[in-house]
């Protein structure tokens, strides 16, 4: 039924892997770092987090071994499914801190939302696929896709989780400014946008994320209360100098001052540990991993592939963006994972099947016919 | 297998990608690359606020994040010992164990609470109630459950750490009381430190949630005993747990007050004055030295250890017997006969009387139209000095009291130290009252009435004086004329045992006339102890002669009620009995002066409490004839 083809082990890209799994390393040990404490030594989260690698690379190895082309036939059926689970963790999940995030399937607990962003991606890029004439989209072709990222968008927003329901228009913003456009469709889309964002204030955000855009500009302002994540981060993030303070030495870390060290604010940890250098070759790396997924969209045999890669490229790059700019006081405190780096294994494993979605694009872009 | 079997669905697709042309790939091309200049440029933000916050602020992060994590945790000095004269230890400082719990560390805080109670002995309602006043308190810090539990209760928490996880037990200093509420008073106590006494210190010395001396001694020598407070430096976790010892200071203990009060004498006075109200004061003659200074009933100073409760405080509020102020200089009765020691020296002074003026005591004196009876309606007969002193004729003085000018009287009862403060260092001293015509003028804005003085005479009317005043008054008659300030501390002993500070003796004044005159009083004052018919023979010794003077004072005028049984006379208008002494009458050496509220008569009341004091003195110290034979 499936003949394996030499060619795609030719065209695997080597490079991104080895940088993925230098990025994972870096991640696990900070993991162990930030989870570490002198009484018990490693904690349940390292060895968790590494039974999500395995398991992520079990799925990998799923992915590449199927034409990715076969999702333009799924795309449907996965919107569908995942639609369902973000319905289910919103009426029947498990509560944590007073949210609405998580599906328990017994071993571990599901976060559809994050399954989510790679259904959009999916479908965005088969609609686009598509739907391209090559004439550029009218705003009427447009209604679609934003309906297609409207409902997982408000699902996520009632659990409330404003990261990734954000997250999710962000991938929609950068996929369809990466296909042609009618010039029309750009400003009535812009200005409608810059309707929409008092809209947003007054109606749809809650007051404790109100605040927390507050005191990002002046984080003094609440210092024990939505200010703490942003002090305590800079703290952490400063006190590292130039060289770090040493692997499991981080002061800010271990006695706790910093927050959600081993999710959302790992690289704080990182930062204070191994300092501006060791922050600057995290960076580099993360940097060349994103310009390797960019490099493949570029070179996919067809244009679903190139959407498809360019998608999750920038669910990636705008994932860890924003978790930066949020932990160095750049941007407000949203919960959003740092891909790769944060605890999580609904995140880890939608990164994992994200990154499959590459490696099988760039495997299969001298393929021009169905073998 | 048929490779082809995909859904036509795909092979449609398959014809899609063939399509792809060169223009639209270079398009596609063009914005990738766009994209790349995107992650390249906010990669660039991100480099260069972490070199704005790790390289150009970092020293200033990494002093934040010491400051974050470094606490200097204040030790709690042990506070002075206050000892008595004979360098026993009466009040000292034990390390109490109090039960605190860390809310946020409790998974199961209900089963935690239940658990307490059985063990604290509290009703969970109690401990819900302490909860609920901590509710402020952040959950990651320590909330105080119970203050000062037993031995057995901290064993048993101890050991049962693990099921109750979250409450520990936090050892802080308590005063211990070696002696229970002997001379409490002048002890006085600890209390939390409030808003006021935080901000007068300014050098820093306290901080919230301080003891800090509220009454008495302590307050008064809060300086001397609190001592200096040690430095911990901690390394702690966000929740303030303690993680490592950095450095250390030791706290410097508080220095020792040494009293010049005899604990066996102010035990053998309370103990005396038990289920009484009043007031017992012991000085010795020549130094002005407080041997006893107590008022009764005590304070119950255990009640203030961990900060007093209310119910406690009502209760000494609503006690008859007034337990809260220090009656023996705070509480002002009318001298009553005690007073006829100085009616009989303004006569001597004023020449209007000699040792040997004989006067015939009928039972009373009139004057105008009104008769001012001797206490013996029967009558004294012929009564010298002596014997009206001996005996407390009222008519004897009153004949003085008919040609004494009031502000003469007035003068020699100021040169003995009454009417004014003694100096003693104790807060809130009442200074008594000594009338004259201008006072009453000014008070009343009357002229004063001959027949005022005739009650002045005997210590009745306006007069009101101190039970330390008349205890200053008896030992100036005892040593000759010299005035003392009262003074209970002998020395401050800083921790190495070394005396840094003495308090010699204070003359504040001298009696203003002849000493011969002193004598005379003396001699009424020994007959009135020892002579068959004296009013003081219920303070008579064996072995040593006692000197003293009763008296009465009245609280009410009982006149209308003259026939009535004493004993249907309710407690609080019955008169104060007073009783004031010195011995040995050849050579004095303590002056003794008891009151009791309400005893009704000085004989009978007073005198034997006086006694026993004077008795146990020299049980302590030995017959003084004995004593002086080495010499």
């Amino acid at each position: 039924m499936f003949r394996f083809d030499r060619r795609l082990l030719l065209n695997f890209d080597w490079t991104l892997l080895v940088t993925v799994v230098i990025v994972a390393a870096m991640g696990l040990a900070n993991l162990y770092s930030a989870t570490y404490s002198s009484e018990a030594g490693a904690s349940s989260y390292f060895f968790r987090q590494l039974y999500f690698y395995l398991l992520g690379s079990g799925l990998i190895l799923a992915v590449i071994s199927v034409d990715y082309r076969i999702l333009l036939t799924l795309n449907y059926p996965i919107y569908i499914i995942t639609m369902a689970l973000l319905c289910i963790a919103l009426f029947f999940g498990d509560s944590v801190a007073s949210t609405q995030r998580w599906i328990d399937l017994g071993l571990f607990r599901l976060q559809p939302s994050e399954l989510a962003k790679l259904a959009l991606i999916i479908n965005l890029a088969s609609y686009y696929y598509r739907k391209d004439t090559g004439k550029g989209f009218t705003l009427r072709e447009l209604v679609a896709p934003i309906l297609l990222t409207g409902l997982p968008f408000t699902l996520i927003l009632m659990q409330p989780d404003l990261g990734t329901a954000l997250m999710l228009a962000v991938i929609f913003v950068s996929m369809t400014l990466l296909v042609k456009l009618k010039a029309r469709t750009i400003i009535s889309l812009a200005s409608s946008i810059i309707c929409l964002i008092p809209i947003a204030w007054l109606y749809v955000l809650k007051p404790y994320q109100k605040r927390r855009i507050f005191t990002l500009f002046n984080p003094e302002l609440d210092p024990h209360g939505s200010g703490y994540h942003i002090i305590q981060s800079k703290i952490a993030v400063g006190s590292g100098l130039m060289f770090g303070k040493g692997y499991l030495k981080g002061t800010q870390v271990h006695l706790k001052f910093l927050p959600e060290r081993h999710t959302d604010f790992a690289f704080s940890v990182w930062a204070e540990e191994w300092g501006f250098i060791g922050s600057i070759v995290l960076l580099a790396f993360y940097c060349f991993l994103i310009l390797l997924a960019l490099k493949i969209a570029g070179s996919a045999r067809d244009k679903f592939g190139v959407l498809l890669c360019f998608g999750i490229a920038s669910l990636l790059f705008w994932q860890a963006f924003i978790n930066l700019a949020m932990l160095l006081g750049l941007l407000p405190v949203v919960g959003m994972p740092l891909p790769l780096f944060s605890y999580g294994g609904s995140s880890l494993l939608t990164t994992l099947l994200g990154l499959g979605i590459i490696f099988n694009v760039g495997m299969r872009r001298y393929m021009t016919s169905n073998p | 297998m048929n490779k082809n079997h995909s859904l036509p669905y795909m092979q449609r697709t398959i014809t899609r990608i063939n399509k792809l042309d060169e223009a639209e790939l270079f398009i596609l091309k063009k914005r990738l690359a766009i994209a790349t200049g995107v992650v390249l440029t906010l990669t660039a933000v991100i480099i260069l606020r972490l070199w704005f916050l790790q390289v150009n602020k970092g020293f200033e992060f990494e002093e934040r994040a010491k400051v974050n994590r470094v606490r200097a945790l204040r030790i709690v000095a042990p506070r002075g010992n206050v000892l008595d004269r004979k360098n026993r230890l009466l009040i000292t400082t034990r390390p109490s164990f109090n039960v605190v719990w860390t809310r946020e560390d409790t998974p199961d805080p209900a089963l935690v609470i239940k658990r307490l109670s059985k063990i604290l002995g509290d009703d969970i309602t109690t401990i819900l109630d302490r909860i609920r006043a901590g509710e402020d308190i952040p959950k990651y810090l320590p909330l105080l459950l119970k203050e000062d539990i037993d031995w057995r209760t901290l064993v048993y928490i101890e050991n049962n750490h693990l099921k109750l996880p979250g409450v520990r037990i936090e050892v802080v200093p308590a005063r211990e009381y070696l002696y229970d509420n002997l001379a409490s008073h002048m002890a006085g106590y600890l209390g939390e430190i409030d808003r006021a006494e935080l901000e007068e210190s300014r050098g820093g010395e306290y901080e919230g949630g301080d003891r800090i001396g509220k009454q008495g001694l302590e307050k008064i020598f809060e300086k001397q005993l609190r001592g200096e407070k040690g430095v911990l430096m901690v390394e702690v976790d966000a929740r303030g747990f303690e993680k490592k010892q950095l450095a250390k200071k030791e706290p410097l203990p508080g220095n020792d007050i040494k009293l010049t009060i005899d604990a066996d004498l102010q035990v053998a006075a309370e103990k005396a004055m038990a289920g009484r109200a009043g007031a017992v004061v012991a000085t010795e003659v020549d130094t002005g030295r407080l041997l006893v200074l107590a008022s009764s009933p005590p304070l119950e100073l255990n009640e203030f250890v961990g900060g007093i409760s209310r119910d406690a405080w009502q209760a000494m509020l609503d006690d008859p017997l007034h337990p809260l102020p220090n009656k023996a200089i705070q509480g002002q009765y009318p001298p009553a006969s005690i007073y006829k020691m100085v009616t009989a020296l303004a006569g001597l002074g004023e020449g209007l009387i000699t040792p040997d003026t004989v006067v015939n005591c009928t039972g009373s004196l009139r004057l105008g139209s009104r008769a001012y009876r001797c206490w013996k309606e029967s009558g004294h007969g012929m009564v010298d000095l002596t014997r009206a002193l001996a005996e407390s004729c009222d008519v004897y003085f009153y004949k003085i009291g008919l040609e004494l000018d009031v502000d003469r009287l007035a003068f020699y009862a100021g040169s003995l130290g009454l009417g004014k403060k003694t100096g003693i260092n104790l807060e809130h001293e009442k200074s008594g009252l000594i009338p004259t015509a201008d006072w009453k003028r000014r008070t009343y804005r009357e002229p004063w009435q001959p027949g005022e003085t005739l009650s002045i005479v005997i210590g009745q009317g306006f007069n009101l004086t101190t039970p330390l005043q008349i205890n200053v008054m008896t030992a100036t008659i005892a040593n000759g004329g010299v005035i003392y300030q009262p003074q209970f501390i002998k020395e401050i002993i800083d921790p190495d045992g070394k005396t840094i500070r003495n308090f010699p003796p204070v003359r504040t004044g001298e009696y203003q006339d002849k000493e011969a005159n002193l004598e005379l009083i003396r001699r009424g004052l020994v007959a009135a102890v020892n002579d068959p018919l004296g009013t003081g023979s219920n303070a008579r010794l064996n072995e040593i002669t006692v000197a003293g003077k009763t008296g009465t004072a009245q609280v009410v005028q009982l006149s209308h009620v003259e026939d009535i049984e004493e004993e249907m006379i309710p407690y609080n208008r019955r008169d104060h009995a007073w009783f004031t002494a010195f011995a040995p009458a050849e050579k004095p050496e303590i002056a003794v002066t008891v009151l009791v509220e309400h005893g009704r008569h000085g004989g009978s009341a007073a005198a034997p409490i006086a006694k026993q004091v004077l008795r146990e003195y020299f049980k302590l110290n030995g017959d003084p004839k004995d004593r002086r034979q080495p010499e």
